[in-house]
Formats: structure tokens, C-alpha cells, sequence
């Protein structure tokens, strides 16, 4: 389907995202856990990255804290001219209302809202969004627009989450373990929606995971553990994500 | 192993103390309201009961004109007759320096020696009379309370026209007087009127009744009943002038508790029976909702072995730690109400000791009604969690199932915004969770219309009767029938802008077998003091021939207009005529049978006579107008509107209050409580909703507008139902006042809507506030984790 994801890597244009000594701290004294400790990062426009690690290497609380939901406790977090690491919450509010599109682990949709609904409710406080409908088509939902949540497989309510999330045509898509409760089929499916919203509306894409195999998919993957990037490769060429497999 | 399960159950309730007390409030109000009640009651009861026994109060009262002794002791013969005391009483006037006003009252003898066979006074103040004592008198306590009268004060009495000073030795209580107040008079004023005791022989000196009595009142022998002793002591009594004996069911003093004692027992149900319901369901909300969040961990404790019964126990202790809470509560709000209450009848009812008793199966029974409805409520909700196979209850609940609302099917849903579609959606997959919310709110609305139904109704009856029918400043009773011309007298008195005569006669009014003994009011046939008004409020003009009966009499006596009535007269030549009914009289207190003054004579084959008047008195005069009233003699009693309006605000009006502000905590009780809850499990429920929408960029506001929103539309059907279901509840508990004592017109306002309105909807924004502020310590980033 999306054969050609060969876009070049680009990294002439500035960061979307600045990170640098990047430090989150838990709770005080002997019960301290540094969640995050010291990272430095820069992500561009339009990257497809995949963030690799273990469960409590801290990539949640990094997504998290890029995604406008936590702010760290030391370091440098600049989205842009904003500084996140400073901004209060009703800034936040507005950087996630405005910026950022979110794909979680359970979907997170609205249970009294129909595929569209769920959608639209997020167009209608956004800046520039595309129609609802044409979302939904672009995760091959348009057929679904009038089912709720519960009269919807998981695959398909995911994909409603990805609709969701690029409907606002957010500048950055943060993507939590997209296919952590799914099936490897379905997992497919939602995976080839994501790359395809990265590559038709050059959205910087982050999807943070457990499972190695997904790194073929990106232009740059990382490699996260201990609350510190350990390493990071670029892929000189994206895989198709129809040949990925777990 | 049971302990830490314990351990868990205090942990929870620690987790859910804001539902648990909100549920417990509730269950409190409801059982506060019946002990409170069944405590009245029992205390209103018992203490009249053995203050009836020890003062040995009567069973059966007649008053005559006069009789000789003799005719006491062939009363004591009647069959079914245990004990007769036989003895004066009389109407005077009275001169008391401090009141400008004249007052009136009762006096009433007491034997030379030894104490009353029946009817025993209690004395609470200074000394009983001595033996053969002169120019002495024992108070009654309102009269004396009312006036700060003490014993050893003077006070000037017109006995028979002559005035006399006399010193209050003592200050007492009868049984007779419970509730202390003119013959006739609707509301007491005990400021113009009290009850004085003398010795015989001094009394019967004054008023020619040596050897003689008129008054008579009897106890009757086990077993017997008072209905034929009454109809033999009326064969007796009836050439003595007898006036018609009655018994304890037709005793002012007596209908006055009892009307209470009734009134306390609707309450002792009717609104702890709602509140129950309303809690039972909070309580089965509650557990429904913690049993959902604990699928997980009851799966668990069946896996490591609990029995169902182990579970189901568990969750019930949870509900009754509620109940215990709402027992606590419901025990001391209705012991703090009662006491209150309590403080309030002593404004009314005069008891040698009236304290608050606490009927203590009351309490028993408000913690089994109460654990009760928290059993209802939770039993549903335990044997669901518990039939729950441990593998199936460890896995998260299937996502819940919604479908478009009825109100989006009506072609306007374009119209609708999501957050509408969130909360219509909510609330149609909810129904039963969302009727109780409603329920409860409609309820506190609709409590909050009866206080102010009965006070507005009260206010609106005595303005029709103070300013629409009796308009006069002033009304009077003569001792005996005098002639009209003594009407140019009373005219010449200073100040007086208008008299109008009256003539008052007992009679026993017949139609079928049905009948009632009343005082005929005669008055002038266009008479602009005291009128007779129609259901239109237009004045009756009174035509020379027939009656015109109250509508409430007319009622009672099953008679329409045209009908013939016979008219049994209880005084003079005592004539028996038949006399048509020319009309219905609109009034509401008491009952009355009018005639024109001239038609009422001539029915007593009697010349021009009147028997009172009434007037209307130039305001900057009326303390001349007063002073000189006080030296006219024969005056038996005197009635001044304002004084008896002041007295009806110190007392009714004060006492409408306190039951007012009672209702106005349980109202807001339950609005705070049924809001706070249904918020409070919308907020535990759906925590993973609202999060997301903050997550994916909704502010605060805007999630707050998603639970608002629904609490919006529950209040906008709940008002409604409510300002519906107060005008039910007024409509019933003021249709209960619709006796021959009392009636009271269903007057609902706007400004009464308005206020419960807006008590509901303050006492449900505070409780929204309150959830609300929760909203910002949602966990954003708990929310993205996996279901619960």
C-alpha cells in the first residue's frame, strides 16, 4: 500500500523540538526515581522517529513531557519559540490544543461520541482542521463514520484515534505504544495510517514502543534506557511497514 | 484475614468520605423528621395523658344558665356517670393599670374548701387560696406570662358590673387550658384574655348563684361511653338553660393538642418514607459504582478462596457504616428538632412540665428502616459483584455501549454541540441513575414549597379575615342581652367612627341527623364591620328571613341552599324553628351560621336586643376610645385586632418560621447531597474521558462545561417536577387543614417558587463547585494508562 516511504532524512531545516539536559525527578529523598536524566535531543520537521526501550526506561515521561502533559524538573524543553519547560498550564492547554496530536496505547475515544463525533470534537476547537469525514477517510474509515466506539474493533477504534489526532493537521502526532493492545495484523493497519499521515501531511511523527521490529519503519530510531538516550541510528531508507512483522 | 479485608473497607470509605456523608445526610434528614415526629407525638401524648389522669380531667363539659345543686347530684345518677363537679363560670372584664386596652376573661370558682373533685389546677406559682379566703384569685399562666403578672400583684375584675380588686395569690395550669383562649376565638390572644379561679361562695355572691351552679363537667364510669350520657345530660339540663353538653372530642383545649398530635403523624411517615428512598438509592449508586472499580480485586479475593457471603458481607458492612453514620445523624437532628419543637409548643400549650421524650423505639426503629433501604439499595449491586465468575470479573468491563439520544432523533441535532451529545448521551444509557438525581432534586424543590405554601396561606386568611370580613378595630360581648338603644351609648364613646350591633345566640343547628351547636351571629343586613362574603369574596347581603352558614358548615351538614334546617335555640325561650338556608358564607376559621340582627330577634320572640358590637375607631383615639371602654359596664369580653394580630406574629407566625428554616436545611441537604453524589460518580466514571479531553487540548472549562452540562439538564427537568411535586405536597398537607377549626386557602406565589428555585439550584451549583474543583487534580497522564 505505502510502498514508496523513501522520503530522505531532512535535518537542514531548525528543530521542531530542542532538548537538552532534560532531567524529570519523582517523588523526594530515598524514594527519588530520575525518570528522565539528562536528555539531549533534537526533532526535525516532518521525521518519522521511533523511540525505542524497556517498560520504566522513561520514554513515557519524555513523550509526556514533548506532548505538553508534565513538565521537567531541570533542563531545557523548547518546542519551537515556546519554552515548555517554563509554560503554565493554560499554555500547555493551548500548545496541545493547537500543536500536538496524541495516539494512545487504549485509544482513549470518547464513548458516547461516534467515530465522527469524536473527531469533529476536536476540529471544532482547532485552527486549521480538515473536515472530519476526510480524516476518517484517510485512515480508511469512511464507512464507519456513524458507529460508536463500542460497535467498533480495536484496530478500528485506533484508527479513529489517529483521525483524531491528525484531523487538527497537528505539527507534531506523539504516538504511545499505537499497537501495544492490538493484533500484529491490525497493528499493521494502524502502523501504515500513522506513516501515512507523516508522509502526506509531513506531520513530525514520534512513536515510542517496546518492539525493536517497528524501528525499520522510521527515519531515525532511538534507543532509550535508564531515562537516557543510549544510542540512535538513522535508517537510510524507511521499510514499508506492510513488511514489518512480530 | 478478615481484618485486613477491614482494613480495605476503611480505606475505601476514606477513598468515597464525601458520597458516604452525603448519603448519610440524607438517611439523616428522613430520620431526624420521624424521631423527631414519633418523639413529639409520644411526648404530647404521655404528657397530656398523665397530666389528664393526675388533674383528673373531665370527660364531659356543659354549660347552663342555672340550676340548683340538687340538679348536679341527679346528674351524678345518670347511668355511665363516675364523678360530677359541678361549678360557676363566668365572662368579665378586667382592668389591668399597665394595658390601655380593656381585656377579658374567665372566671371560674373553686370550692370554699378541699380540693375540685375533677378538672385539679396546678399551681406553679405562690399560693394556693386559703381556706374561706376573701378578695383573692388564682392566674392562669399564659394570662400571667403574657402580662407579667406575679403573685402577690392586684387586679381589678368586673364582676356582674361591679369592679373589684383583687390579689393574685397563685399562679396555675388546668387541664382545661392547655391551649388558653377565648370561647370561640380562633387565635388566642392571651395578652386580653385569661382565666381566673375564686372561691365559690364569693362568686356565687356576685352573680346571684347561691345554691346554685352553671356550669357542670363529669367523668364517666368504666366502660361507659360519653355519647348517651351527654344526650341524658341534656334531657336534665335543658330547663335549666343547658347549652348543650359535649365531650372531649369537642373541647377547644383538647381538638387543639390532638390537631397536633395528627399533624405530627403525617409527618412521621410521609417525608421519612421519600428521604429514605432517595438515600437508598444513593447508597446502591455508591456501591454500584465502588463494586465496579473493585471488579478486579473481588475477582481476586474469590480466587484466593472468599465466599460469595464473605464478599457480599464485606460491601454490606461498607453500606452500613453508612447507615450508622445517617442513624448518628437522623438521632441527633431530631433530638436537637425536637427539643426545639418542644420550645415552640410552650408558646401554645400550657403543660405543668412539657419536656422533649425521646421515644426510644424510635431510634431502634430509624436504624432498622434505614439499614433497611441501604440493604434495597446495595443488594442489587453486591449479588451482581458477587455472581461474577473470578477469570470474567478480572478482565475490565466492556466498553460501554451508547446510542444517538431521543432529542437527536427530532431533526435538530445538527443544532446540538458535542458536549450536549456527551451529556444527553450520558444520561439516556443512565435512565434509573439519572430519574433518582432528578428524584431527589424535584423533592428538595418540592420541600421547600410547603413551608411557604402554609404561611403564605395563613397570611392570606388572616387578611381576608382581619381586612375583608371582620374590618372593625374592635369587637365586644355583653354579659347578657341588652337593649338596642344601649347601640347610641357604645356611639357616643370617643373615637368610635362606626358601631355596628350584634347578637350572639347559642344554638344547635339540625339538618337530618346531623347537627352542630354554634353562637347564630345576628348582624345589620348591610353591615360594612363585620360581613358576610360569598365564595366571590361579594358581600352577602343578609335577607329578613333565613341563615346563611359557612360553606365549610354547610358541608359538614351535607345541606344546599333552599333546604329547610331546624333551629334548636339554647337560650331564652329556647323556641325550635325551621329556618331555610339563604346562602354560603366564604370564611375560614371556625364555622358560623349568620342571620340579620332583626330576623334573629324575632326568631327568639325577644324585642331589639343585642348582645355585643363592634367597632371602628378613630386610630389617633383609641387610647381614649380604650380608656373609656374599660369603665362601660357589662362588657364580658373585648377582641382588638391588633392585639390579636401582634399575638398571631409572636406565635404562629414565629413558630411557621422555625418549621420554615427546617425544611429549608433538609432541602438543602438533599439538593447538596443527590448533586454532589451524582457529580461526584459521573466524575469517578468517567475520569477517562474527561482526562483525554484534557490531553488532547480541552481546557479546564471546557471539560468542566461536559459534566455541568448534564447537571444543567437534570436540574432543568428537576425544577419543574418539583415546583409540580411541592404544589402536590402543599395541596395534600394543606388539604388536611380543612376542618371546622381551621381552613386554609392554597396560596401558591411566584415569590414561593422563586425561593425554592433558587435554594436548589444555589445549594447544587455549591456541590457542582465543589466536584468541580476536582476536575483539576485529574490524573492527565494515569488517564492514558490502561483502563481500570
Amino acid at each position: 500500500m505505502f510502498s514508496g516511504d523513501t522520503i530522505p532524512v531532512r535535518t537542514a531545516t531548525p528543530p521542531v523540538y530542542s532538548v537538552r539536559g532534560l532531567t524529570k525527578v519523582y517523588g523526594f529523598g530515598e524514594t527519588e526515581v530520575h525518570a528522565l536524566a539528562g536528555v539531549d535531543l533534537d526533532l526535525h520537521e516532518g521525521e518519522l522517529i521511533v523511540l525505542l526501550g524497556p517498560s520504566g526506561s522513561g520514554k513515557t515521561t519524555l513523550l509526556n513531557n514533548l506532548g505538553g502533559l508534565d513538565v521537567p524538573t531541570a533542563g531545557e524543553l523548547r518546542y519551537r519559540d515556546t519554552d515548555l519547560a517554563c509554560a503554565d498550564e493554560d499554555q500547555l492547554t493551548r500548545f496541545r490544543r493547537d500543536s500536538v496530536g496524541f495516539i494512545f496505547q487504549f485509544y482513549n475515544l470518547i464513548p458516547s461520541l461516534t467515530a465522527r463525533e469524536n473527531v469533529a470534537l476536536i476540529t471544532e476547537i482547532a485552527r486549521d482542521p480538515m473536515p472530519a469525514e476526510d480524516a476518517l477517510e484517510l485512515v480508511h474509515l469512511g464507512a464507519r463514520l456513524d458507529h460508536f466506539p463500542a460497535q467498533l474493533s480495536g484496530g478500528e477504534q485506533q484508527r479513529v484515534a489517529i483521525a483524531r489526532a491528525i484531523a487538527k493537521r497537528p505539527e507534531v502526532l506523539l504516538c504511545d505504544e499505537p499497537t501495544g493492545a492490538l493484533d500484529v495484523r491490525t497493528g499493521i493497519v494502524v502502523l501504515e495510517a500513522i506513516a501515512r499521515a507523516n508522509r502526506e501531511l509531513g506531520t513530525l511523527t514520534i512513536i515510542i514502543t517496546h518492539n525493536a521490529v517497528m524501528a525499520g519503519m522510521a527515519d531515525r530510531v532511538i534507543h532509550f534506557s535508564d531515562g537516557r538516550v543510549l544510542h540512535e541510528h538513522r535508517n537510510p531508507q524507511r521499510a514499508p511497514v506492510s513488511g514489518l512483522e512480530w | 484475614m478478615i481484618s485486613e479485608l477491614d482494613r480495605k473497607l476503611w480505606r475505601d470509605l476514606a477513598r468515597l468520605k464525601g458520597q458516604a456523608l452525603a448519603v448519610a445526610l440524607v438517611m439523616g434528614c428522613g430520620l431526624a423528621m420521624m424521631i423527631m415526629a414519633r418523639s413529639l407525638i409520644y411526648s404530647l401524648e404521655s404528657t397530656r395523658a398523665e397530666y389528664y389522669q393526675v388533674n383528673r380531667f373531665a370527660e364531659v363539659f356543659a354549660h347552663l344558665k342555672r340550676a340548683p345543686d340538687s340538679i348536679a347530684l341527679r346528674a351524678a345518677e345518670i347511668p355511665g356517670v363516675a364523678t360530677v363537679q359541678a361549678g360557676i363560670s363566668v365572662q368579665v372584664t378586667l382592668d389591668i393599670p399597665a394595658l390601655d386596652e380593656p381585656a377579658s376573661g374567665m372566671v371560674r370558682s373553686l370550692p370554699d374548701f378541699g380540693e375540685p373533685q375533677l378538672n385539679r389546677l396546678y399551681l406553679r406559682a405562690g399560693q394556693w387560696l386559703p381556706p374561706g379566703s376573701r378578695g383573692q384569685v388564682l392566674v392562669g399562666e399564659a394570662f400571667a406570662k403574657a402580662n407579667e403578672l406575679k403573685p402577690g400583684d392586684r387586679i381589678a375584675l368586673l364582676l356582674n358590673g361591679r369592679r373589684q380588686e383583687f390579689r393574685l395569690a397563685g399562679i396555675v395550669l388546668s387541664p382545661e387550658f392547655i391551649f388558653e383562649s377565648r370561647p370561640g376565638a380562633a387565635l388566642p390572644d392571651n395578652r386580653t384574655y385569661g382565666i381566673f379561679w375564686m372561691p365559690y361562695e364569693e362568686l356565687a355572691a356576685a352573680y346571684d348563684l347561691d345554691g346554685a351552679f352553671n356550669y357542670l363537667a363529669l367523668t364517666l364510669a368504666p366502660g361507659a361511653t360519653a355519647r348517651p350520657v351527654i344526650a341524658e345530660l341534656d334531657r336534665l339540663l335543658t330547663p335549666y338553660g343547658g347549652r348543650g353538653a359535649y365531650g372531649r372530642a369537642d373541647h377547644p383545649s383538647h381538638i387543639r393538642v390532638s390537631d397536633e398530635i395528627r399533624v405530627l403523624q403525617t409527618l412521621a411517615i410521609g417525608f421519612p418514607l421519600v428521604f429514605l428512598s432517595v438515600a437508598a438509592f444513593m447508597t446502591n449508586a455508591v456501591l454500584s459504582r465502588l463494586l465496579v472499580l473493585q471488579r478486579e480485586q473481588i475477582a481476586i479475593l474469590k480466587a484466593f478462596g472468599f465466599t460469595n457471603r464473605q464478599i457480599a458481607l464485606h460491601y454490606l458492612k461498607f453500606a452500613f457504616v453508612m447507615v450508622a453514620m445517617g442513624t448518628v445523624l437522623g438521632w441527633i437532628g431530631g433530638i436537637v428538632m425536637g427539643h426545639r419543637i418542644v420550645a415552640l409548643y410552650h408558646l401554645f400549650f400550657r403543660f405543668p412540665e412539657l419536656h422533649f421524650r425521646l421515644d426510644r423505639s424510635a431510634l431502634v426503629l430509624a436504624l432498622l428502616v434505614c439499614a433497611g433501604a441501604a440493604a434495597a439499595g446495595v443488594i442489587g449491586a453486591v449479588r451482581r459483584a458477587a455472581r461474577l465468575p473470578p477469570a470474567e470479573a478480572m478482565r475490565p468491563e466492556p466498553p460501554a455501549n451508547y446510542r444517538p439520544a431521543l432529542v437527536e432523533k427530532t431533526g435538530i441535532a445538527h443544532l446540538l454541540s458535542h458536549t450536549f451529545r456527551i451529556a444527553v448521551r450520558n444520561l439516556e444509557r443512565r435512565p434509573v441513575q439519572a430519574i433518582f438525581t432528578v428524584s431527589g432534586m424535584a423533592l428538595a424543590t418540592g420541600i421547600l414549597i410547603v413551608p411557604n405554601a402554609f404561611r403564605d396561606g395563613v397570611a392570606e386568611v388572616m387578611d381576608f379575615q382581619w381586612d375583608v370580613i371582620q374590618r372593625q378595630d374592635v369587637g365586644i360581648g355583653l354579659v347578657e342581652p341588652a337593649s338596642v338603644s344601649v347601640r347610641h351609648l357604645f356611639a357616643q364613646l370617643p373615637g368610635v367612627v362606626t358601631v355596628e350591633p350584634i347578637r350572639y345566640t347559642a344554638a344547635r343547628i339540625h339538618f337530618g341527623n346531623r347537627n352542630r351547636q354554634l353562637a347564630i351571629q345576628g348582624l345589620t343586613a348591610d353591615g360594612q364591620l363585620s360581613r358576610v362574603l360569598d365564595a366571590n369574596t361579594r358581600q352577602i347581603a343578609l335577607p329578613p328571613a333565613g341563615l346563611v352558614l359557612s360553606a365549610k358548615l354547610a358541608e359538614v351538614l351535607e345541606v344546599r341552599v333552599g333546604d329547610e334546617l331546624r333551629v334548636e335555640v339554647l337560650e331564652g325561650k329556647r323556641p325550635v324553628r325551621a329556618v331555610p338556608l339563604v346562602g354560603l358564607a366564604e370564611d375560614f376559621a371556625g364555622v358560623a351560621a349568620y342571620m340579620d340582627i332583626r330576623a334573629l330577634n324575632r326568631l327568639m320572640e325577644e324585642g331589639d336586643v343585642i348582645t355585643g358590637a363592634t367597632f371602628a375607631v378613630d386610630g389617633a383615639r383609641r387610647g381614649e376610645f380604650f380608656r373609656a371602654l374599660k369603665g362601660v359596664p357589662r362588657v364580658s369580653w373585648v377582641a382588638i385586632k391588633d392585639s390579636l394580630r401582634a399575638n398571631f406574629r409572636e406565635t404562629t407566625a414565629a413558630s411557621i418560621g422555625v418549621i420554615q428554616s427546617i425544611y429549608l436545611v433538609f432541602a438543602t441537604v438533599v439538593a447538596f447531597g443527590v448533586v454532589y453524589n451524582n457529580a461526584r460518580i459521573s466524575l469517578a466514571e468517567r475520569a477517562r474521558e474527561l482526562a483525554t479531553l484534557r490531553v488532547v487540548g480541552f481546557s479546564r472549562r471546557e471539560v468542566g462545561a461536559v459534566l455541568v452540562t448534564e447537571l444543567v439538564i437534570l436540574a432543568l427537568l428537576a425544577v419543574p417536577l418539583g415546583l409540580l411535586l411541592g404544589t402536590g405536597f402543599a395541596t395534600v398537607i394543606l388539604g388536611q387543614v380543612n376542618t371546622e377549626t381551621v381552613r386554609l386557602p392554597l396560596v401558591l406565589t411566584l415569590g414561593n417558587y422563586s425561593f425554592a428555585v433558587l435554594v436548589v439550584t444555589a445549594a447544587s451549583s455549591l456541590s457542582a463547585l465543589l466536584v468541580l474543583r476536582k476536575l483539576n487534580q485529574l490524573d492527565l497522564v494515569g488517564a492514558l494508562k490502561a483502563p481500570e
